[in-house]
């Protein structure tokens, strides 16, 4: 059979109408891909493990459900260990050969402060846990969100406990003497300082020091009524705990949520001395005086239930990493679409979004969605199941 | 607060004076400066605390596995690390084979005991507060190696035959001196004393893989304080800077220790490079 030009024209037509048609119908059934950069292995891996299992778990749940508008989710995971230049190789990866549609990660803030100019050129829908405030910047980086407190939110929580709950009127704030200890050291003076709180001792001591004795003296001296503490060395902040004990100094230390780690537990001289210990916190992640957990965490972790490890993580991680794949399963669900706008667009709008770890809110010119008032302190020698006790004079 | 930074600094000054020693056994036999002495003083820590608290071996035993240990990393340094690289002593291909070493035992401890510092037993549980067994162990340890050390090189006949490839390797094989059989056993026992100083300073360090970083650095200033090869230099080198740094520590803060703990070590070497007890060499023009 012969075609003349004009058949031919129809039928050419008719043919890319129908390879369009088709490619249109692969798209809606393709997968939602969701790239994921924790720290899997190295010195800084437990958060990313915590996270992973949330991710993990969110992801199965989702798709075992039929998936978000028949399409499914698929989780693809780049073990950073920790190191910034793998982070932005991971990051490029996944933004030009995998073609994600949204990142999660990295896990921690040097990580972050790597890759966020990248995703933000890409424009690629980003949600971070990370605590450096500089990150969240809804002008710089209109795609990035934090689902996670700030340090500024660890300040303020630790200044309201010491101001409103203890009463007490001076601290000394150490700090280890790596770019994170020296900052929030800096910023916490600042907050005190700025509560009328009189900062009676600055110390920054390095973190390989092995003997901490004459620092503790020359703190102690200083008549301070709380110590607060800023690392995330578990070495240095149990020689600060066991110097304390020593001394029989009887203030309590307040700070980084490191405080309530295992590892800890592990280098106190006596279990004793881990009392009057207080750690930031999370609402939704603490336990009242009765040994109850706000009735979200409580159906949260009655579902989790032998299916993911909580005796070595922090409630909190799997809840943020859980929080973040619905987050953008909801953005798609709800927008008909994986673009970059449209999801951006949807965290724009959340308002009060129910999350296990936190309520969220975001706008278009506040990118840091967790709420100042679920921020608490809690005992750190209190961890159950990854949670922990509150600390006194919360209800 | 005077006591606490002595006493403090002596026992700290002890593990780097050993760290020292361990430093000039392992150049005496070899003329190598070997980059795995932290590392031997890091897993004397590390094993002490795995046979003890993990394994469950009591104290005396446990501190024997652990020494054993290190003698046999300090073997397989001389084996791996030494040996390939001593026909070209001139191009100080050491500095690259023995750092490759170290960093390859740094990193199988991370991957292996743990990236956290972990727990170190109580030895004995004598003494508390500025008496306690943590700050005077390091010492006594120091004190048991410099007299076994002379003993060793003076009274025996496998130390005279050390003392005599250090002096002249090539008169000491022309007499019939097993060479590398005594330079094995010399990184033998400088994995020991490197062992020994991690071990009596574990309740002070921890168990904590990143201890052979800071002990390589500041193991290897006595060293240079003390004059290379002079034992003597390096304990007096070692009590110096630990006094000097937890002094500094607490006047100048953790932020600038390094600054200030090196600052006066170049002083030093510039106005003294031979070190305390080094001897100048006379060089033929």
């Amino acid at each position: 059979m012969r075609l003349n030009r004009r058949e031919f024209v129809v039928a050419a037509g008719a043919a890319i109408a129908a390879g369009s048609g088709a490619g249109s119908a692969d798209a809606d059934n393709s997968p939602i891909l969701i790239g994921q950069i924790p720290a899997l292995t190295g010195s800084s891996s437990d958060p990313g493990i915590g996270f992973d299992r949330g991710v993990q778990f969110a992801t199965t749940e989702i798709n075992d459900a039929g998936g978000v508008n028949g399409r499914k989710v698929e989780i693809i995971t780049r073990d950073t260990q920790g190191d910034p230049s793998k982070a932005v190789n991971a990051v490029q990866e996944l933004i030009n050969r995998q073609k994600v549609h949204a990142i999660w990660g990295p896990a921690n803030s040097g990580e972050s402060l790597a890759v966020t100019p990248i995703m933000a050129k890409a424009k690629m829908p980003n949600l971070h846990p990370c605590v450096i405030d500089a990150l969240i910047d809804p002008v710089k980086y209109p795609n990035a969100y934090r689902v996670a407190t700030a340090n500024v939110q660890w300040d303020g929580a630790a200044v309201r406990y010491v101001t409103e709950v203890l009463k007490l009127k001076s601290v000394a704030i150490v700090a280890d003497t790596t770019g994170y200890g020296t900052t929030a050291a800096a910023a916490s003076e600042a907050s005190f300082k700025n509560v009328g709180i009189d900062v009676v001792h600055k110390a920054l001591i390095d973190s390989a020091q092995p003997d901490i004795t004459a620092d503790m003296l020359r703190i102690k001296s200083s008549g301070a009524q709380v110590l607060v503490l800023w690392s995330v060395s578990t070495g240095l902040m149990s020689r600060i705990i066991n110097g304390r004990g020593e001394l029989n100094w009887d203030v309590p230390i307040a700070g980084h949520p490191s405080l309530g780690s295992g590892q800890i537990a592990a280098l106190l001289k006596k279990p004793e001395y881990w009392e009057k210990v207080y750690q930031v916190s999370f609402k939704n992640a603490c336990y009242d005086a009765s040994g109850k957990l706000p009735a979200r965490s409580q159906a949260f972790l009655d579902k989790i239930s032998g299916k993911i490890r909580l005796d070595d993580t922090n409630f909190w991680w799997v809840a943020a990493g859980y929080d973040a794949v619905h987050l953008i399963a909801d953005a798609v669900r709800s927008t008909g679409s994986t673009d970059s706008d449209k999801i951006i667009g949807y965290l724009n709008s959340v308002a009060h979004y129910p999350g296990i770890y936190g309520t969220y809110h975001f706008s278009a010119t506040e990118h840091n969605g967790f709420p100042n008032d679920e921020v608490v302190m809690s005992k750190a020698n209190s961890f159950r199941n990854g949670t922990f006790a509150l600390a006194p004079g919360y209800t | 607060m005077l006591q606490a930074i002595l006493v403090s600094g002596v026992a700290m000054g002890a593990i780097f004076a050993l760290i020292g020693v361990t430093y000039n056994v392992m150049f005496a036999a070899s003329r190598v400066m070997s980059f795995t002495a932290g590392q031997l003083g890091m897993l004397g820590g590390v094993l002490g605390s795995l046979f003890i608290l993990r394994v469950g071996v009591p104290v005396l035993p446990g501190m024997l596995l652990a020494l054993g240990g290190c003698a046999l990393i300090g073997l397989a340094t001389e084996i791996i690390a030494v040996r390939p690289v001593l026909k070209a002593l001139d191009q100080h291909l050491y500095v690259l084979s023995t750092l490759a070493f170290a960093l390859m035992l740094r990193q199988f401890t991370a991957i292996e005991w743990s990236t956290e510092p972990q727990p170190f037993p109580t030895l004995i549980g004598l003494g508390g507060g500025f008496i306690d067994e943590k700050f005077w162990l390091p010492v006594a340890a120091c004190a048991v190696t410099i007299i076994g050390l002379e003993f060793l090189y003076r009274r025996t006949l496998v130390g005279r035959a050390f003392v005599a490839i250090s002096e002249d390797n090539f008169a000491a094989r022309a007499l019939g001196l097993p060479e590398r059989n005594l330079r094995m056993l010399s990184f033998a026992l400088a994995g020991a004393i490197g062992g020994l100083a991690g071990f009596a300073g574990g309740e002070l360090m921890l168990a904590f893989f990143e201890n052979g970083s800071v002990l390589n650095f500041y193991g290897f200033v006595p060293v240079a304080l003390g004059g290379l090869g002079s034992n003597r230099g390096a304990i007096i080198g070692g009590l110096l800077l630990g006094v000097f740094q937890q002094a500094a520590n607490f006047l100048v803060g953790g932020l600038f220790v390094s600054v200030a703990t090196f600052v006066v070590f170049i002083l030093f070497l510039l106005l003294r490079p031979q070190g305390l007890f080094g001897t100048g060499t006379a060089r033929r023009v």
